[in-house]
């Protein structure tokens, strides 16, 4: 488990982590999820002691990362892919961490197996890796020791869509078994799917976290339909004292789907369209985010002005 | 939602010592050899002070071609060279990024400095061998004698290499960065004493300050003097290695253990 406890980091005067608490915990991935420079690597660098925090603390299974004896046995850690020696081979990384951590060299094999990086590729300078091989690379240095605790940060970038399907597969079964992981993107649709938990972060402060389930239950319910006849259709659902409002051709009605199926019914007119006009998560993330982003999000913003 | 009790939370590190001293001294050697670049250079270290050794052999005078002669000469080579081997076993953590990964395998940085001296004083050692191995070849081509002083060995040879070892571990920390500790390093070892040498030359004062100021000017005077040097040239050493050597040092293995590793 991964317990963040009012977590600051300042840059000079600027906050790059203000006041961030979370936890990560068995049996769960927890997804950590935030625009660029949001301050996710910050704060994982600081759980494993690598920046030093201004104040507030990290704990993971109950200890300062620092005083875990043999930390790679208890946690794996992947920062940045990239952070390697580009004259070693990728076999010679993986020798290294395993030997620092006294595992047998079949270990090295087993995990290069493990992340589908073939003997001959295993035998090529890091220089000479995608950047997709080095994230494999990296997963497989995190996952040597056999770790109850995974800590990635962007591990999904540079995979094909084929290495991000294997990926969510791994994480999830490492969960499964009772490990805590907690993976951070800037991408919605890398965490979505497998994150059981998520932890959303804009410019430092943590912006909203939970389940995706009770991060939407916030949002009002809201249907988008189309039917060969609006009007009659529109009709009828504001006789029944729903809302309806004129959307993109169709109808915005605030109610669930069932609902308007059931007023077509009686009002004898058909469907061609019927679907949930809630807004999803990454209208949520984008709204929540949105002081936050680089760039303002008109379709985010219309998207709320329509539910309003 | 999956209920757990607290105590599953907590890490059971009962059964994991820590990572032993002499692994990661293992470990650091290991790294410092296993790219291209460290086999190379070590390997051109012990190729170029044969090759000086031969050509030493071969032009130098009758009467110094004896074994405590030459290896004086393949000394020199391995004490220039030395350092920057050291100086990348340090750098390369920075320069390559591997402190990332080094410095989360080992938190306490303090030991993982430790082992890079360690494992960096082992290499040196196996170098010191090796080059004294060369010395032989090069005073059987020579034809020269094989009597040795202690002197020569401790002073010429052994404190050499020691200074030279320690020195660039100094810079390595203090500057983070391999190409500029390397360039740092032989302005220090090769243009100050030059400068200074020149300098004193023109000025007196300067000459007799000099040598209280400027590292390698003592080190020459200790070379120079026959056995023991005299109590002079030890306070010089003293106070222009504290200067040169152990401030830089301490002041690097701050910096390196507060640096945070990008
Ligand atoms: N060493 C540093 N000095 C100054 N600013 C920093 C430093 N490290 C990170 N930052 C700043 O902190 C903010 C958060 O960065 P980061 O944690 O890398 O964000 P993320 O990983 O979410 O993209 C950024 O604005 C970044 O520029
Ligand atoms: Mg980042």
């Amino acid at each position: 488990m991964i317990m963040v406890d009012h977590l600051t980091k300042t840059y000079g005067g600027f906050t790059a982590v203000d006041d961030v608490s979370f936890t990560a915990r068995r049996g769960r991935v927890t997804g950590f999820l935030g625009p660029n420079g949001a301050g996710k690597t910050t704060t994982m660098r600081i759980m494993v002691g690598l920046t030093p925090a201004t104040s507030g603390s990290v704990r993971i299974g109950g200890r300062d990362y620092r005083d875990i004896p043999n930390p790679g046995l208890h946690v794996g850690v992947l920062l940045d892919a990239s952070a390697q020696h580009a004259g070693r081979t990728g076999r010679e990384v993986l020798m290294i961490g395993a030997r620092t951590m006294g595992l047998p060299d079949s270990r090295v094999d087993k995990m290069l197996e493990l992340v589908s990086l073939t003997p001959d590729e295993s035998k090529r300078r890091v220089r000479n890796y995608s950047l997709g091989m080095r994230q494999r690379l990296g997963i497989a240095h995190a996952l040597l020791g056999d770790p109850s605790v995974l800590i990635l940060d962007e591990p999904a970038n540079g995979l094909d869509p084929a290495g991000i399907r294997w990926m969510r597969r791994l994480l999830k079964s490492y969960a499964d078994q009772g490990g805590t992981v907690l993976l951070s993107s800037h991408l919605l649709n890398e965490v979505e799917l497998i994150a059981d938990e998520m932890i959303l972060i804009g410019r430092g402060t943590i912006v909203a976290s939970g389940t995706k389930e009770s991060l939407l239950s916030g949002e009002a319910t809201s249907t988008l339909v189309h039917s060969e006849d609006n009007d009659a259709l529109g009709r009828q659902l504001a006789a029944a004292g729903h809302t309806v409002s004129v959307e993109a051709g169709g109808l915005r009605v605030d109610c669930d789907s069932p609902t308007v199926g059931r007023a077509a019914l009686e009002a004898q007119v058909v469907l061609t369209e019927l679907r949930s006009g809630a807004a999803g998560l990454e209208d949520l993330f984008l709204s929540l985010t949105e002081d936050t982003q680089r760039e303002g999000h008109p379709a985010a913003a219309t998207a709320q002005g329509g539910t309003a | 939602m999956t209920t757990t009790d607290a105590s599953s939370e907590l890490l059971d590190v009962s059964g994991t010592p820590a990572v032993p001293f002499t692994r990661l001294v293992a470990v650091e050697v290991r790294k410092a050899l296993d790219t291209r670049a460290g086999r190379w250079f070590s390997a051109s270290i012990v190729l170029l002070s044969l090759a000086v050794v031969v050509i030493y052999a071969f032009a130098a005078p009758e009467d110094s071609r004896d074994f405590s002669d030459v290896i004086g000469v393949a000394g020199a080579v391995l004490g220039y060279f030395l350092p920057i081997l050291l100086i990348l076993m340090v750098t390369s953590e920075w320069s390559q990024r591997t402190g990332l990964t080094t410095f989360t395998l080992e938190p306490h940085r303090g030991r993982v400095v430790g082992a890079k001296l360690v494992g960096g004083l082992l290499l040196g050692a196996a170098l010191i061998l090796v080059a004294m191995a060369v010395a032989a070849v090069g005073t059987l081509i020579g034809g020269g004698g094989w009597s040795i002083t202690a002197d020569v060995l401790v002073k010429g040879f052994l404190v050499a290499n020691l200074i030279a070892i320690l020195t660039g571990f100094a810079i390595g920390m203090l500057l983070m960065n391999s190409p500029a500790a390397i360039v740092t390093y032989f302005i220090y070892s090769l243009v100050l004493p030059i400068a200074v040498g020149v300098l004193g030359s023109f000025q007196d004062w300067f000459a007799d300050l000099a040598p209280w100021i400027e590292f390698n000017t003592a080190q020459g005077l200790m070379f120079q003097a026959d056995g023991m040097p005299s109590g002079e040239v030890l306070a010089q050493l003293l106070v222009s290695g504290t200067i040169w050597l152990v401030v830089p040092f301490a002041l690097g293995l701050l910096r390196l253990l507060r640096a945070e590793p990008k």
